[in-house]
Parts: C-alpha cells; structure tokens; sequence
C-alpha cells in the first residue's frame, strides 16, 4: 500500500485531483466544475489511470470514469482502491448493480454524470476528507439492493435514503422526517458507511470506516458485525 | 389493443389467422377426447375380463382334458400359450389407455385361428378342445378397441370363413354338423359384436355430448371475455371524456381562450391523461413503469426537462391501484415547468413513487378546488394542512369514488407537499 496515497488532507493544502477519462470534452467540463473551488486542484488528466498517476503520483482524489475505451474498469478500481488511492468515480451507467458493484470494489463516492454539475465539488471534497459522500443516485441504489449479503439498514436510515434520493433536498427530507438536516445527513451517511464492510477488502474503505469512527458517525464496536439499527436509532435531531 | 400512432402505416407480418370455429374445434376435441377416455374405461374392463377368464377358465381345462384326442396337442396348446400372453400385455396396454397396434395383432390372431383349426382333428372339430370358436372373438375384441366398428363385423367374418372352410375340408358337410359350426358361430361372435358397437356408440355419444358441452362453455367464457372488453371500453370512454370533453367543448363553443394559460395547462393535463388511459391497454411487462414512462415522454415534448429514475420492478398492480398511484402526479407533471424529477423505488410489496417539480407558487389545477389562498385541497379529502409556508395533505387509499379495495389489494397513501422552492408528490403503495 502506498503510504502518501491516505496522507490527511490539511486545510492549508489543496486538494489534488487526477481526472481519468477517455473522452477530452468531458475533462474539460469536469475542470471547470472544479476551478469554482479554491481548495481543489487538477493536477494531471488523461485515458489511463497509471499515466495519470505517474504524472501525479501525489494526487489526493482520483475522478474515474467508469467505462474507459469501452470497457468496465471495475477491476482496475479495485486495485487502485487496495493500494489505498480515494477513487470517486462518476459514470453515465446509473444502474444500481453497477454502483453497487463499484462501491464493493472500494470507490470512496459513486457521481452519476447527470449529476456531476451539482455533486461532483463536494463529493471530492469529502472524499479528499475520508468521508462518505452519498449523491442521490447512489441513495436510490442501497434503497433499491436486494443482494442477499446487502448490509441491513435500519428503518431511519432506510427512508433518509429514500426521500433524498426521491427529492433531492436534505431540509425537504429533515421538514418531511422532522429531524434536523446534520441528522438526515448522518443518517445516510450511516447506511453508507455500512456499505464500507461488503465486496473487496480495500484501504479506502478502512480510511472511511476509521474517519467514521473519529467523526462519532458510528462506534467502534459496531464495526465486524452486522446489527439492524432499527431498535436504537441513535442520532438524535 | 395498442394505438400507438407510431405504427400507423407500417406493415406488419402477421402470423396466419386461426378461426374462432378451428380454435373452438380444436378445444372442444380435446375436451371430447379426454371425456371419452374415462366414459369408456368400465367397458374396457369388462372385455378384458371376459376374455382372460374364458380363455383360462373354460378354454385351459377343455384343451389339457382332451389333449389325447388332438392331432397336433402341442401346437393347440402353444396357440393358446401364445393368445393367452398376448391377451396379457393386450389388455394391460389397453388398461393403461396406451396405443395398440391393431392391425397386425389382428393378422396373428387370425393366424393362431387357421393354425389351430387345422391341429385340432376331425374328432375335437365341434369338441371343447377346440378352443378358438369361442374364446377367439374377445380377444378381436381387446386388440381393436376403439377400431371403428367395421374391424369387429370383418374379423369375425374372417374368423367364420376360417370355421366353414376347416369343417368343409374336414369333410364334416352332414347337415347336423353345418347347423352345429353356424349355432357355434352365431353363439360365440354376437355377443362381441354386440359389446363392441355398443361400447363405440356409447364412446361416440359421450364425444359429441362433451364435445358440445366444452364448445357451449368455450363461447360463453369468450363471450363473458368481450362483454368485459366491451365494459372496459366504455369505462375508458367515459374516463376519456371527462379528461378531454369539457376543455374542448369549451374551446369548440368559444367560452375558452386557447391563448389562456390556464386552458393550456388543462389540455397539458387532459392530454396527459389521454396518454394514460392508451398506455394502460398496453399489454407490456411492467405497466406501471410503462404508463409513468408515457407521462414523461409528453412531459418531455411539451418542453419539460424531465428525470425519471427507476428501481427495482413493480409487481403486478390491477389498473385501479395503478391509477391511485399515478394520477396525482400526472396532474402535478401536466403542471409542471422548466424541470421535473420522477422517481420510482419498488419491491415485491411496495412501490413509491415520487415527483418533484419547481414550486412557482401557483396552485396546482388538479389537486382538487383551489382555496382562495392557493391552497390545494386533495381530490380524495385528505385533511390539508399548513405551517411554516409548508402545504402538505395525505391521504389514505379510501376512494370516495370507487368501490372500497379488494381484500390484499392493499392501498395507496398520497403525500404533497410544497414549500416555496419545490411541490413534492407522493404516492405510496403497500400491500
């Protein structure tokens, strides 16, 4: 595992950004959605991931985009995510077998391209932080998985998940669920955190799962063993 | 039924027509087929019954008793071996209702027939040893079952002449021993013929009766089938008009202004509506998705950015439940500007479906009557209530319109919501 590759990010130092894509135009379009934010930087960008990486070998976050020259790298992004690189991979495949397949393989955050514009700054930014991320595509995918061997998410988490990924608005969600909004957010962080102890073992999910940890997010104890929530929902409004 | 005006003017290759009466024939035959079958079971056992009994009971003792005054003892009592295991798997394959083939099982029959008049001798001729006058004509009887009636009449003719001709070269042409080979005759090969064409006339009687019957039941099911159809038509009819009628009445009649905003939102939605009603008839795996899908398409070309994200597949939902679900929000969609997210999550016993559009602070036409203050009410009664600049009514799946659901149907709960930046719709459906 390469020791740099989870350095913390610290505020005084940008974020670095790779941008793995085959396709220039959408390079383009993803480096200006994040020249709005000052605390990110694009460091290198290009069709193959260890190129990029050669280039930028101090990249904090890598965007890759799931499907390279036609075809599904989901192997790659389980190898990069076992040598411990943050991955956020953003894809026009929106169907839940392949984000879920993604999140298995250790992808940090799962972007659906339609919802780059609005998901793709923050996503990196948690990302870059070890913490979980859950844009609304990804939200309707741990809703919808019926794998028998899905993590069992309480009640609460459940329709956090749903109603954000049916409106797309975390005070709609807190106004219908009458809690507050950080509540909403943990509770959906919560389910994504789960989600961290399925699929390949992998360095990134054990950053998430550490940060989790040291965020109160969820308890040391609860890691190892599966236990529906649903009795003691424990983040309180 | 599908009218897609997409496939006005294509040309289709259709499969070749089958007409009703060929589908009814072809039904009612198999109905007739299977009824004859069981009708005729008793019969059968009585034939084979009759002739294994006769055969060992009276031809078995006749022939060991006599064997001394045979020509050929051992070719008589090897024709018997012979018909007896013959009769055996005969009868057991007729038993089982398993196909026999009759013609040559005829042939050895009527062979073992000739072989053994010729081995019995002149002095066992009329004697009891000669078993095949009378135990022969069962066996034609077990091994052309269901043969039409013609076999039996040419097998026992055959099996006269193989009689006559053996007592003629006998020599046996004294006028008693003519009246004894006829009386023998006419004894033995009646009754057969009797049992044989009685049991085809009451096969062919059954198979007309339920071949009747099953075409009588076969029109009335098609016939309760296209009355339904019928129904379901009108009912979409009167569903159509309202969606439609009024506005264009409106507009034929000049009391409505096309440039109106409002009209144009009220033909968005009874053209929507219209758009349903067709995808519903639409015989396609997953209706519901399938109607949402139609909603969006219109959306769509009416200028709408529209989302819709899909999860998971609905179970089959009857049409009722499926318009509880959709209706609200294809009023709300009709409505909608500028963009529109629609999603639906489903599982085997739940469906949610939910729409979220801008809030441009305009009360929506079809949540019901509008209160002065742009509050909706909901059509179905739902208590509205407001806080906060939040508007939000639920209601339960009790339809003041319709019949009260069916037991297991389930019910739909429905759920609006607007806050000044986004109306949110819901419907939930569980079972």
């Amino acid at each position: 595992m390469d020791a740099d590759a989870l350095a913390p990010v610290t505020p005084e130092r940008p974020v670095g950004v790779a941008i793995v894509d085959d396709h220039p135009v959408v390079i383009d379009g993803v480096r200006a959605w994040l020249a709005t934010e000052p605390r990110l930087t694009v460091l290198a960008t290009g069709d193959d991931p260890d190129e990029v990486l050669r280039a930028a070998p101090t990249a904090d976050v890598i965007l890759l985009d799931l499907r390279l020259r036609g075809r599904l790298v989901l192997d790659k992004l389980a190898e990069l995510s076992a040598a411990g690189r943050r991955v956020v991979v953003y894809s026009e495949h929106s169907d839940p077998p392949t984000m879920l397949a993604a999140l298995d393989a250790g992808a940090v955050a799962f972007l659906a391209k339609h919802e780059g514009r609005e998901h793709c700054v923050a996503t990196v930014l948690d990302a870059a932080a070890d913490r979980p991320y859950v844009a609304p595509a990804l939200a309707g995918a741990m809703v919808g998985d019926s794998r028998p061997d899905r993590p069992v998410l309480s009640d609460k988490e459940r329709q956090a998940l749903l109603l954000w990924f049916q409106s797309m608005s975390k005070a709609s969600v807190a106004r219908r669920m009458r809690i507050s909004e950080h509540t909403v957010k943990q509770y959906v962080d919560r389910a994504r955190i789960k989600y961290s102890r399925v699929g390949r073992p992998a360095a990134t999910k054990a950053a998430l799962l550490a940060r989790a940890i040291e965020d109160g997010l969820i308890r040391p104890e609860e890691i190892g063993i599966y236990r529906s929530h649903a009795a003691t929902d424990w983040p309180t409004p | 039924m599908s009218a897609d005006p997409g496939l006005a003017g294509q040309t289709q290759s259709l499969p070749a027509p089958r007409t009703p009466e060929l589908v009814l024939a072809t039904r009612a035959g198999r109905a007739a087929a299977a009824v004859v079958r069981i009708s005729d079971r008793g019969a059968r056992i009585v034939v084979v019954t009759i002739a294994l009994v006769w055969h060992l009971a009276i031809g078995l003792p006749a022939v060991l008793a006599n064997r001394a005054e045979l020509t050929l003892p051992q070719v008589v009592i090897g024709g018997w071996l012979l018909v007896a295991v013959l009769g055996v798997i005969a009868g057991g394959r007729l038993l089982r209702d398993a196909p026999l083939p009759a013609p040559p099982l005829a042939a050895l029959l009527l062979t073992v027939d000739v072989v053994v008049f010729a081995a019995v001798g002149r002095s066992q001729l009329f004697g009891p040893a000669n078993w095949v006058w009378g135990g022969l004509a069962w066996f034609f009887v077990v091994v052309i079952w269901r043969q039409p009636v013609r076999w039996i009449f040419a097998l026992l003719a055959a099996h006269a002449c193989t009689g006559i001709t053996a007592v003629v070269c006998y020599g046996a042409i004294a006028a008693a021993d003519l009246a004894r080979a006829t009386m023998a005759l006419y004894g033995t090969s009646s009754l057969p013929a009797a049992v044989f064409a009685g049991a085809a006339t009451l096969a062919a009687l059954s198979r007309d009766r339920a071949a009747t019957a099953a075409t009588t039941n076969t029109m009335v099911a098609e016939r309760e089938a296209a009355e339904r159809a019928r129904r379901d038509r009108h009912e979409r009819l009167a569903l159509v008009s309202a969606a439609a009628g009024e506005v264009l009445t409106e507009l034929a009649q000049g009391r409505a202004e096309p440039t109106d905003p409002q009209v144009q939102r009220r033909c968005a939605h009874a053209a929507a509506r219209l758009r349903r009603l067709i995808a519903e008839s639409d015989d396609v795996p997953h209706p519901l998705l399938h109607e949402l899908r139609a909603a969006a398409d219109l959306a769509e070309r009416n200028g709408l950015r529209i989302d819709l994200v899909t999860i998971g597949n609905p179970p089959p939902l009857p049409v009722r439940i499926r318009r509880k679900l959709t209706d609200p929000l294809i009023a709300v969609l009709a409505d909608a500007r500028d963009w529109a997210r629609l999603t639906v999550v489903s599982s085997s016993d739940e469906v949610e479906v939910g729409l979220v559009t801008p809030d441009d602070g305009r009360a929506p036409t079809d949540g019901g009557p509008a209160a002065p203050d742009g509050v909706p009410v909901a059509a179905d009664g739902g208590p509205a209530t407001v806080s906060g600049g939040l508007v939000t009514f639920a209601a339960a799946g009790h339809d003041a319109n319709g019949p009260p659901s069916a037991h297991g149907e389930g019910q739909v709960e429905h759920l609006y919501e607007r806050d000044g930046k986004i109306t949110w719709t819901q419907t939930r459906w569980h079972r």
